[in-house]
């Protein structure tokens, strides 16, 4: 394995965007989750599908484009779709989910046209729908690298204001943080972070990885920091084994890291479970002793 | 200081309609410095729609509001307002976040974008925590609290930026009535040693006069604006907003208590 490793560069390029997007995804995962947004990944990552059958279109008649990554149409469309969500969600204030199928449904049904008008269903758009460990391009990891570090950059920069507006948005607006352009700033970087996690866990599984991981640190954080810390470690695991087994197994990448997700999810909430019975009955055995 | 002479807050006709009724006609509202207002009407009264209007969070129709002799569009010293809304106490109560977390955010407005609290600010929040006797619970997670904790809590986040106004719509909703007893305590020793202006909005007058200094009655129109005596003498006004129930319906609920007619 670790031989093996050395000798393919597409292995190196596929742990590189793993570890990235293990990152990346659960931590914009944590704020998607506590806003209750966490379908909002659905509709973007479906979107962005959208812009990868444009780009094999286009491709199709143009072998200057079938040189570029896909990913940069794919992360045009999906951008376009988070402010179009957000336009949605202010339109029907009342009624914020309804942006979710709208845009999904949107997403998937000019992809499909688009897919149809190109090759049809080829390995490549297979890959892109469920992740893949060999196709990552050096081209795809500068351009994840570079989204890491401008989200985390931007991350680091409004964190505060990311919180206080999840935890509670008229209280953030009373004290004066400019909510629209946090909204607008948040969508655009889950857009962002889409496009980054497409290549390896696929667009069909994107929004597993922002969401099982903060499922399973919610069952240890104390704090809203600590859910970070667990939220990425859970993600980091999850991604590396899961790119581990895929390569040697051969499964697709995307399922094989959600699989490990779901299983550490399933370990967590038992863990906490355990750990509750115990400390539930030492409380017991201390009462009745001191009595 | 010719700015602490000013009103803190100066509504002078303010109308809000929806739609085509009028929720709030004509209002107009002084608060002084150093006082603590209770503002009562029954559910149905407009009092949250006055209160958004005074933040900002609705723009009435005719009318204007000074916050501290500033109108309110060009109004930016939001730090000087502390808020705590009827809404604490239906927040996500599984959001993870400590008693610490919570109370920290009331700074953030202050300390400004793209900076980082330091430790100084670190202590104003445990200070902060601290006056509302929620020490013990600085580590602890908001979900885990009681609703009369919570409100503490919330409380704490709004004076953590040194407000000299704290705007309290309907705080005592869902709190126990033990609780509430030593809710109008804190409020009123804030209002006493640290001369923090008050406005305390609430349906249900319950034990309000016996801690207030001025007692404002509306519906749609402001009906009254006096002392607490003034208002217990006033047998029409008393009667319909509800008078200090405590001292007649001691077991009853709530509910029964405010007169909430609409």
């Amino acid at each position: 394995m670790i031989e093996a490793f050395f000798r393919f560069d597409f292995l190196q390029y596929a742990l590189f965007t793993g570890l990235m997007i293990g990152f990346l995804a659960p931590v914009l995962g944590v704020f998607l989750v506590v806003k209750r947004m966490s379908l909002i990944a659905d509709a973007l990552s479906h979107i962005t599908l959208t812009g990868i059958a444009f780009h094999m279109l286009l491709a199709r008649y143009n072998p200057t484009i079938a040189a570029v990554t896909p990913l940069y149409l794919g992360l045009a469309f999906s951008v376009s779709g988070a402010l179009f969500i957000e336009w949605l969600r202010r339109m029907y204030t009342s009624f914020k989910e309804l942006a979710i199928p709208i845009v999904l449904s949107g997403g998937i049904g000019l992809g499909v046209v688009f897919i149809s008008l190109a090759d049809g269903f080829t390995t490549d758009l297979f890959n892109y729908l469920f992740g893949s460990v060999v196709a990552v391009t050096i081209q795809d990891v500068r351009l994840i690298a570079i989204i890491t570090i401008v989200v985390t950059v931007l991350l680091t920069l409004f964190y505060k204001e990311l919180f206080y507006l999840s935890f509670d948005e008229e209280h953030a607006a009373v004290a004066g943080l400019p909510r629209q352009w946090l909204h607008l700033l948040f969508i655009v970087m889950v857009a962002l972070v889409i496009t980054a996690s497409m290549r390896i866990v696929g667009i069909l599984l994107v929004s597993a990885l922002m969401s099982l991981p903060v499922a399973a640190a919610m069952q240890w954080a104390k704090s809203f920091k600590q859910m970070f810390v667990y939220a990425v470690l859970i993600g980091e695991v999850s991604v590396v084994t899961g790119l581990i087994f895929a390569f040697q197994l051969d499964w697709s990448a995307g399922g094989t890291i959600v699989l490990v997700a779901v299983g550490l999810l399933l370990l967590s909430m038992a863990g906490r479970r355990l750990l509750t019975k115990v400390a539930v009955q030492m409380n017991n055995r201390r009462t009745t002793s001191v009595e | 200081m010719t700015e602490n002479e000013n009103p803190v807050v100066e509504i002078d006709h303010l109308t809000y309609r929806y739609g085509s009724q009028n929720v709030l006609e004509d209002i107009s509202l002084t608060v002084e410095p150093g006082s603590f207002v209770g503002l009562v009407g029954p559910n149905g009264s407009g009092k949250s729609t006055l209160v958004k209007s005074l933040l900002g969070l609705l723009s009435p129709q005719s009318g204007s509001v000074k916050l501290f002799g500033r109108p309110q569009q060009r109004f930016k010293a939001w730090s000087r307002i502390g808020y705590v809304s009827q809404k604490a106490n239906s927040f996500n109560a599984g959001f993870p976040a400590t008693v610490f977390e919570v109370v920290s955010m009331g700074l953030y407005g202050k300390v400004g974008m793209l900076r980082f609290l330091n430790r100084k600010h670190k202590q104003q929040v445990r200070e902060a925590i601290q006056a509302v006797g929620m020490s013990e619970y600085e580590k602890r997670n908001i979900g885990e609290l009681s609703g009369g904790q919570q409100q503490r809590v919330f409380i704490a986040r709004a004076l953590v930026s040194e407000p000299e106004l704290l705007i309290l719509d309907e705080p005592t909703v869902g709190v126990d009535a033990y609780s509430v007893q030593s809710f109008y305590d804190l409020l009123s020793e804030l209002n006493q040693e640290r001369g923090l202006t008050l406005l305390l909005i609430t349906h249900d007058i319950g034990a309000m006069t016996r801690y207030v200094t001025d007692v404002a009655c509306l519906n749609k129109h402001l009906h009254f604006h006096g002392t607490p005596g003034e208002f217990e003498r006033n047998q029409d006004l008393s009667a319909f907003y509800g008078h200090d129930v405590q001292l007649i319906t001691h077991e009853h609920e709530p509910a029964h208590a405010g007169g909430g007619r609409g």
